[in-house]
C-alpha cells in the first residue's frame, strides 16, 4: 500500500471512529417518526460540520454526521475512459444490490461515486469498529477490484486480438 | 451477412435429413438467416434424386461490377464446390439470385458425403467471399483518383460498410467502427489499440499491418458524411499482395468479412465477463459484512462453531473444566431466554419451583453468606 493512501486511509478510520456516536433521536417535526437526520437536514443543532477528506483532486470523501446517522461519500479514482466505465458499472451493480450491504445508499450523493448511510440502528446491531473496518476494507477492495477488472479487460483484448491475427497466417 | 461459421447449419441439417432419409421425401422449406439471407429447398416425390436449392443474398456492392446479377468468377466459385453434385439452373427461380440443382446421388458415401453437405451449405459465405476476392484482385482503372483508386463501399450490413482502396502497392480494407451504447465505445477502442500493438510486433509480421484512428484516413475524403460519422474511430488493414496469395486470399477475406462480428462478439464477452467477476466480488464484498452484524451470543456460537476465527484457537487451548462453565453458561443463557418468552398465566409458581436451575458451587469459589 502506498504511503498516501496509508495516510488517507487513516485519516478516514479515525475520523469515523470520532464521528460514529449515533444515538436515537427521534423525528423532531413529525411525532412517532423516526428519520436519519443527516439526510433531511431540517434541524441544523442536530447537524455536525460536514468533512472532506482529499487524497487528491480524484480522490476524496465526503462524511457527514448527525445525532442518529452518518453518511459517508467516496469519491474513487478513475485514470482513464475505460477506468470510468469500469468504476460506473461496478459501483451502480453494488448500489442496486444495497440491501445486502444494509449500510449501503441506493443512490451515491451527487458528485460521488458511492455512499453509505449509517444510522443509530446499525450501531446497536453491528459492532462499530467493525463497521469501520468494513467502510476502510471497502475502500481499498474497489480500487483494487477495479484495477484488476482493468487489467483482465486488456489483457482479453490481446488474446482475442492475437487469434484475430492468427487468422492471417 | 457472413458469420463465423461458414456453413448454414439449419441448412446443413435439412441437407444431411434428405440425403440421410431412407425412402424419399417432399420438402419445401424456407430459411431465413440473419434476417436478410433467405433460402429455399425443395424436394419432391417424383424426381427423388434431385433437390433445388435457392439462394437470395445481399450483395457486397451494388455497383455496375453487379450489375448482371452474380459475376462469372461467383458462379464458378460456386460450381467448384462439387462438380458432381452442383449444377447451377438458370435462370434462377424468381426472387433468388441463384438456384442450385443438387444431384443426391452423386454425393459420396461415409465421411465425405458430410465435407460435401458441409461445403453446399457454404453456399452464402462462398458467393460473399468471392464478390471481395474479385474486388481484391480487379479494379476497374477508369476509377482512378489522383493517383489512386476510389474508394469502393462495400455494404456489408445496411448500418456497417467498409471501405476497400487500391493503392500502387497495397490494398487498404478502412472499417469506420460504430456502436450503440457508450461502454461498448471505450471497451472496443481498447480492444483495437490492443490489436494495432500486437499487430505491429516483430513477432507478428506476416500479418496484415492494422492501425486505428479516431479521424477518417485521407484516401476517404469525399466520402458522404453520414458514412464517415463513427463513435468508434476506423480501423485500416493493409494488405499487401503476399497477404492475398494462394491458400491466404480466403483466409484474409474470410477474416476481413467477419472483423465487424468479432469485435462486437468480443464487446459482448466483455461485458458479460464483467458481470461474472462483479457478481463474485459482491459475494465478497457481502460475506466480510457478515462478522459485524453478529451480536454477543451468535459470537459465542460464531466462536465455538467457526475453525477460521481465531477466538477457536484460545478455546481449544483452555482447560477442560472452564470449557464446560462456558457451556453451562450458554445453555442457562438460553433457558433464561425460553423463560422469559413465554408468559403463561399462573405458571410462575410451577416454574418456581420445578424449573429451577441447581447452582453448582465449588469448594474453591466464593459463596455467598445469607
Amino acid at each position: 500500500m502506498s504511503n498516501t493512501l496509508r495516510l488517507y486511509l487513516a485519516c478516514i478510520r479515525n475520523t469515523l471512529d470520532a464521528a460514529l456516536c449515533l444515538q436515537n433521536f427521534p423525528c423532531q417535526e413529525v411525532e412517532r417518526h423516526n428519520k436519519p437526520e443527516v439526510e433531511l437536514k431540517t434541524s441544523p443543532e442536530l447537524l455536525l460540520n460536514p468533512i472532506l477528506i482529499c487524497r487528491n483532486e480524484a480522490e476524496k470523501c465526503l462524511i457527514e454526521t448527525s445525532i442518529n446517522s452518518l453518511r459517508i461519500s467516496l469519491k474513487v479514482k478513475q485514470a482513464d475512459e475505460l477506468e470510468n466505465i469500469l468504476t460506473k458499472k461496478f459501483l451502480r451493480f453494488l448500489s442496486m444490490r444495497a440491501e445486502a450491504f444494509q449500510v449501503l445508499r441506493r443512490k451515491p450523493v451527487q458528485g460521488y461515486d458511492i455512499s453509505f448511510l449509517i444510522t443509530n440502528y446499525h450501531c446497536e446491531e453491528m459492532q462499530k469498529h467493525k463497521l469501520i473496518d468494513f467502510i476502510v476494507q471497502f475502500m481499498e477492495d474497489i480500487d483494487k477490484e477495479i484495477s484488476e477488472l482493468k487489467m483482465s479487460v486488456n489483457t482479453r483484448g490481446r488474446l482475442v486480438a492475437t487469434e484475430f491475427l492468427k487468422q492471417f497466417v | 451477412m457472413a458469420c463465423f461459421e461458414r456453413a448454414s447449419p439449419s441448412l446443413k441439417k435439412i441437407l444431411l435429413q434428405l440425403y440421410r432419409a431412407d425412402k424419399p421425401i417432399e420438402i419445401d422449406h424456407h430459411l431465413h438467416e440473419f434476417g436478410s439471407v433467405e433460402y429455399h429447398v425443395q424436394s419432391s416425390l417424383s424426381d427423388p434424386q434431385h433437390a433445388y436449392l435457392s439462394i437470395s443474398t445481399p450483395l457486397l456492392s451494388q455497383g455496375d461490377l453487379l450489375s448482371y446479377g452474380l459475376s462469372h468468377y461467383s458462379m464458378e466459385m460456386v460450381k467448384a464446390i462439387s462438380l458432381d453434385v452442383v449444377e447451377i439452373v438458370q435462370p434462377a427461380k424468381e426472387g433468388y439470385q441463384l438456384t442450385l440443382r443438387l444431384n443426391l446421388s452423386k454425393i459420396p458415401c461415409g465421411k465425405d458425403s458430410m465435407k460435401v453437405i458441409s461445403e453446399i451449405s457454404m453456399v452464402q459465405a462462398t458467393i460473399l467471399s468471392s464478390q471481395l476476392k474479385e474486388m481484391l484482385w480487379t479494379v476497374n482503372s477508369e476509377d482512378t483518383f489522383q493517383g489512386m483508386c476510389k474508394p469502393i463501399k462495400l455494404v456489408y450490413h445496411p448500418r456497417e460498410p467498409f471501405y476497400v482502396i487500391k493503392q500502387p502497392l497495397k490494398i487498404a480494407a478502412v472499417f469506420p467502427m460504430r456502436f450503440k451504447e457508450h461502454s461498448d465505445v471505450i471497451i472496443a477502442t481498447a480492444f483495437l489499440q490492443e490489436l494495432t500493438d500486437v499487430g505491429s510486433s516483430k513477432k507478428w509480421a506476416k500479418v496484415p499491418p492494422c492501425c486505428w484512428a479516431p479521424i477518417p484516413p485521407p484516401e476517404l475524403r469525399g466520402e458522404p458524411f453520414e458514412d464517415l460519422s463513427t463513435n468508434g474511430g476506423f480501423v485500416t488493414f493493409d494488405i499487401y499482395p503476399r497477404h492475398i496469395e494462394g491458400k491466404r486470399l480466403d483466409k484474409t477475406v474470410w477474416s476481413l468479412l467477419n472483423f465487424y462480428a468479432y469485435v462486437k462478439y468480443h464487446v459482448k464477452c466483455t461485458k458479460g465477463f464483467i458481470q461474472r467477476r462483479m457478481r463474485k466480488r459482491l459475494e465478497s464484498l457481502v460475506e466480510t459484512l457478515q462478522g459485524p452484524n453478529l451480536g454477543e451470543d451468535e459470537q459465542t456460537e460464531k466462536v465455538q462453531g467457526n475453525a477460521r476465527c481465531s477466538c477457536v484457537g484460545k478455546s481449544v487451548r483452555l482447560p477442560k473444566f472452564k470449557m464446560l462453565k462456558r457451556k453451562y453458561g450458554d445453555f442457562t443463557r438460553k433457558i433464561k431466554k425460553l423463560r422469559f418468552r413465554i408468559k403463561i398465566h399462573g405458571f410462575r409458581r410451577f416454574r418456581q419451583r420445578w424449573l429451577t436451575i441447581p447452582k453448582f458451587s465449588s469448594s474453591m469459589g466464593y459463596t455467598k453468606l445469607d
